[in-house]
Parts: structure tokens; sequence; C-alpha cells
């Protein structure tokens, strides 16, 4: 089971911030967006990973990874670049729905109290 | 404890972000409210997952401590996973505002 625990934790983020994409026009609903906001950052990001983990800057406990390897690092370290992206993405959509929805009624108490 | 394996290429990604926000993007995120409070949401759950990667009971990332600070807090994550983690997700963030309709159409 042991060697599942970074998968499992990287599942748990996705399943935790699934219900976020109910507000407004969500995130997975608009997947060209998202492809074009992920990418570019997904590439760096991965180069960075990919050098670090070359030099020894750091690297994953074989106990705690699937053993599933993509090049240059386990398959968890790129799902980890695709899904805490999304969990903030899904966080800032849900938290500007909110703000947008608490707005639009303060707006029309105001037009509603008399003066 | 030299740090230029992972501190100093932390604090170059906060700097490339932001210089890209300030001179390319200009989506102007970092004025929004709702920035800042996804970002403490973010930051209160990073604490959790990467706590649990690197606790140094069990670590499941296991960090070479000649390229990093060597400071750990809390518990026992390197500081410069901080850094490292606001830079990933501002910079979707960013990429994500700018595609915002109101900031294709010229605004932004």
């Amino acid at each position: 089971m042991d060697r599942w625990q970074y998968l499992l934790i990287l599942g748990g983020c996705v399943l935790i911030t699934l219900p976020l994409e109910v507000f407004g026009q969500g995130v997975y609903r608009q997947p060209i967006r998202l492809l074009r906001a992920l990418t570019p950052v997904l590439v760096g990001f991965l180069v960075w990973d990919a050098i670090a983990i070359a030099l020894d800057v750091w690297h994953y406990n074989p106990r705690y990874v699937s053993g599933i390897n993509m090049p240059f690092m386990p398959l968890e370290e790129l799902l980890f670049f695709i899904v805490i992206p999304l969990c903030g993405l899904l966080t800032y959509s849900a938290v500007s729905n909110i703000l947008g929805i608490v707005r639009a009624q303060r707006h029309k108490s105001a037009q509603l109290s008399p003066r | 404890m030299i740090g230029l394996g992972y501190t100093l290429p932390a604090m170059m990604s906060v700097v490339v972000v932001c210089v890209l926000e300030l001179t390319v993007l200009r989506t102007g995120l970092f004025r929004e409210p709702a920035y800042w409070i996804s970002m403490g949401i973010v930051f209160i759950f990073q604490i959790l997952v990467d706590g649990w990667l690197t606790k140094l009971s069990a670590p499941i990332v296991i960090y070479n401590e000649e390229h990093t600070s060597g400071l750990r807090f809390p518990w026992d994550i390197p500081v410069e996973d901080f850094l490292f983690g606001w830079a990933l997700v501002t910079a979707v963030l960013l990429l994500w505002v700018k595609q915002r309709p109101d900031m294709e159409s010229g605004r932004g």
C-alpha cells in the first residue's frame, strides 16, 4: 500500500477540489483555456524538475512511489505539476465567483434600501 | 547548505513570475482580492500536503541538504517549497486570467 502514497495524495487533491467546478464556468469545462494556461508553465517546471533530479537536488523515496516512470521522473511528479495548478485554478475560480455574488448582492441591497 | 541547487532557482522563479506579470502579461491579478484569498487557501493546503511529502520520519521527497538553505518550517517543509509552489500556481493563474474575455478584448 505504501508505494501508492504519493498517487493517493494527488488523487485526494483532485477529489477535494472537484466540487469547486460548480462555480461559474468552472475550470474543467474550459479545456482549451486550461491547456493554454497550464502547458507553458508545465513545460518550464518539468525542465526545472528534470534538471534538479539529474543533479540530485532532490529524489523520490522508492518506498512511496508506484514505480511507474516517465522520462526523467516518476509518474507522480509529472502528475503533481498538473494536479497542483488545477487545485489553484479551481480555488481561484470559486473564490472569484463567490466574491462576485457577494458584490452583486451588496449592490442590489444598496439600490433597494431607501436613502 | 550552499543553496545553489534549490534556494537560488526557487527565488529566481518568484522573480521571473513577477517580472513577467509586470512587463508582459499585465493582468492586474496581484490587485485582485480573489487572488490573495485563493493563495491563502492554497497555502494552508500546501502545508498539509507538502508536510506529508517532506516529513523526515518517512519522506516521499528527499532533498539533498547541500542544495537547500536547511530551513524547514512548518514541520519539515523546506521553506524553498513555498517559493516554488507560489511561482507554479501564480504562473498558471496569470495565464488563465490573461485569457479572460475582458482581457482579450484589449483592456488588459
